[in-house]
């Protein structure tokens, strides 16, 4: 009964409550991007609660897809071989040249006394298994978590480059922010030798699909089709990971800096695997050894290399 | 299984589907938001207030799953449920044109209160060229997928709402 009173005493409790719930939500959303708050232990019950169904739904969805790309890759076998062949000897050639290069490169380290070393990863395969579809921000989820040793800041790529970082962690489950989300940005250099330009690569809220690479000044040489690789500044992110290459550059609205548009290396509309890095190292490089032929498409390179030299030797005489 | 337990694995489903099965015809990223529509559906079938719950709990649930901005689809969603649900009276439930119409709508008020909460936040953007590619797919998404989330809502409300009345 007195429920009743007190109801009939402030018929509006139920629009003030409902004015608490959004002004509250509209400051939660504002503290969480700033940092101040964080969603507690509920966002990696979520997680693991979905996690099954997610798995279990994606791996349907890339048996539908394999089905559908066999189906392709059989139609389209023969010319793609030819192709393929094609480029396998062109490859085979530029890879005799790559190892002359390189026992030059080493012969001339010894005698400066460099140590070389190259960065080795541990890394740890996984498969997307969700995947925002809402706008404003590009993050996945991966189907490794805690249990398998990843870790918050980790990075995750695949062959081709660089993908994004681990923002949240569970037990079996990740969150994972690509390079393409308005909040990511990534310490980046321009591979080319005589530019090594630096910038930061930002996500792009106008192009989805391409990031920024912003801070460039305006007399930098960067140009079209330059290879930009990360830095190594910063401390997530390890050195000489390919990002992407640039496909245009734009003055910056203040005048003073250019950006450059970014055409990603990973294909983003296709993300299906990706790898964890868990730990790198130095360690000095293994030795180059030429990879064994396939049979039935043998080829000489270093005839053809001489081949291509001569002629091109006989052109410039012309 | 009570009711609560069916309608709340219906959404797990349903937001499932939408992130891990949907995404493979996604246009640049962007893909049918299922949550949206559920919550428009629900708004017209159950009232304003079921509406507004049901928004505010498919938004936090897509935000803690995923980990995007935490609290901008609640907040967005909640609204939509609440303005979508003062209508539920005034149409007939078996009428499946208005809800799936009020959907486009829904959309674009869902498109330019995000939008304005990610300026407020900090982030600047062309606004004319965004909604070239967000909210021009995101609409073509939205009506081809209205009608069957539609349907699903109200057949399951149907058969939840007949248990009660026994």
């Amino acid at each position: 009964m007195s429920s009743r009173v007190r109801k009939d005493k402030n018929p509006h409790r139920k629009t003030w409550a409902v004015l608490f719930v959004i002004v509250s939500l509209f400051c939660i959303i504002f503290f969480a991007a700033k940092g101040r708050f964080q969603a507690p232990a509920n966002s990696q019950a979520v997680a693991l609660v979905l996690s099954p169904f997610q798995q279990a739904v994606s791996w349907i969805g890339g048996q539908l897809d394999y089905v559908t790309s066999t189906v392709w890759d059989i139609a389209t076998a023969h010319e793609q071989n030819k192709l393929l062949r094609n480029e396998v000897e062109q490859l085979r050639i530029q890879n005799l040249e790559t190892s002359e290069a390189m026992a030059e490169n080493e012969r001339l380290r010894t005698l400066l006394g460099y140590r070389q070393m190259t960065t080795q990863f541990d890394m740890v395969a996984a498969r997307v298994i969700g995947r925002e579809s809402a706008t404003w921000s590009r993050m996945i989820v991966i189907n490794r978590g805690q249990k398998d040793g990843v870790a918050v800041d980790m990075v995750v790529v695949t062959s081709e480059g660089l993908v994004g970082h681990i923002v949240e962690a569970g037990w079996n489950t990740s969150k994972v922010q690509l390079i393409l989300d308005p909040r990511s940005s990534v310490g980046t250099i321009v591979q080319r030798a005589e530019s090594r330009v630096a910038g930061i690569v930002q996500g792009d809220m106008n192009n989805p699909m391409m990031p920024q690479m912003v801070n460039i000044a305006k007399n930098a040489d960067v140009v079209e089709d330059d290879v930009i690789v990360t830095s190594g500044f910063g401390g997530i992110y390890p050195k000489g990971i390919v990002v992407g290459r640039i496909s245009s550059i734009e003055n910056d609205a203040g005048g003073l800096l250019k950006i450059g548009l970014l055409e990603t290396a990973v294909d983003f509309q296709k993300l299906e695997d990706v790898m964890v890095i868990t730990a790198s190292r130095e360690a000095p490089p293994e030795p180059i050894k030429p990879p064994v032929q396939t049979l039935g498409t043998e080829t000489d390179p270093a005839a053809q290399a001489a081949e291509a030299k001569a002629a091109a030797a006989g052109e410039s005489q012309k | 299984m009570n009711k609560f337990g069916k309608l709340a694995l219906f959404v797990i489903m349903l937001y499932v589907v939408q992130s891990s099965l949907l995404t493979l015809i996604a246009y640049h990223g962007i893909g049918p938001d299922l949550m949206l529509l559920l919550t428009v559906s629900y708004a017209f079938l159950r009232g304003m207030r079921y509406g507004g719950l049901m928004g505010f709990a498919t938004g936090l649930l897509q935000e803690l799953a995923t980990g995007t901005f935490l609290g901008i689809h609640a907040f967005s969603q909640l609204l939509i449920g609440l303005f979508f649900g003062r209508f539920s009276d005034r149409v007939f439930k078996e009428q499946f044109f208005l809800p799936v119409f009020a959907s486009v709508a829904a959309i674009v008020a869902n498109y330019f209160i995000l939008a304005l909460l990610m300026v407020l936040l900090g982030y600047r953007f062309n606004l004319v060229g965004n909604m070239e590619s967000m909210l021009v797919p995101m609409l073509i998404y939205q009506l081809a997928f209205a009608y069957p989330v539609h349907r699903f809502a109200y057949a399951l409300d149907k058969k939840l709402s007949k248990k009660e009345k026994h």
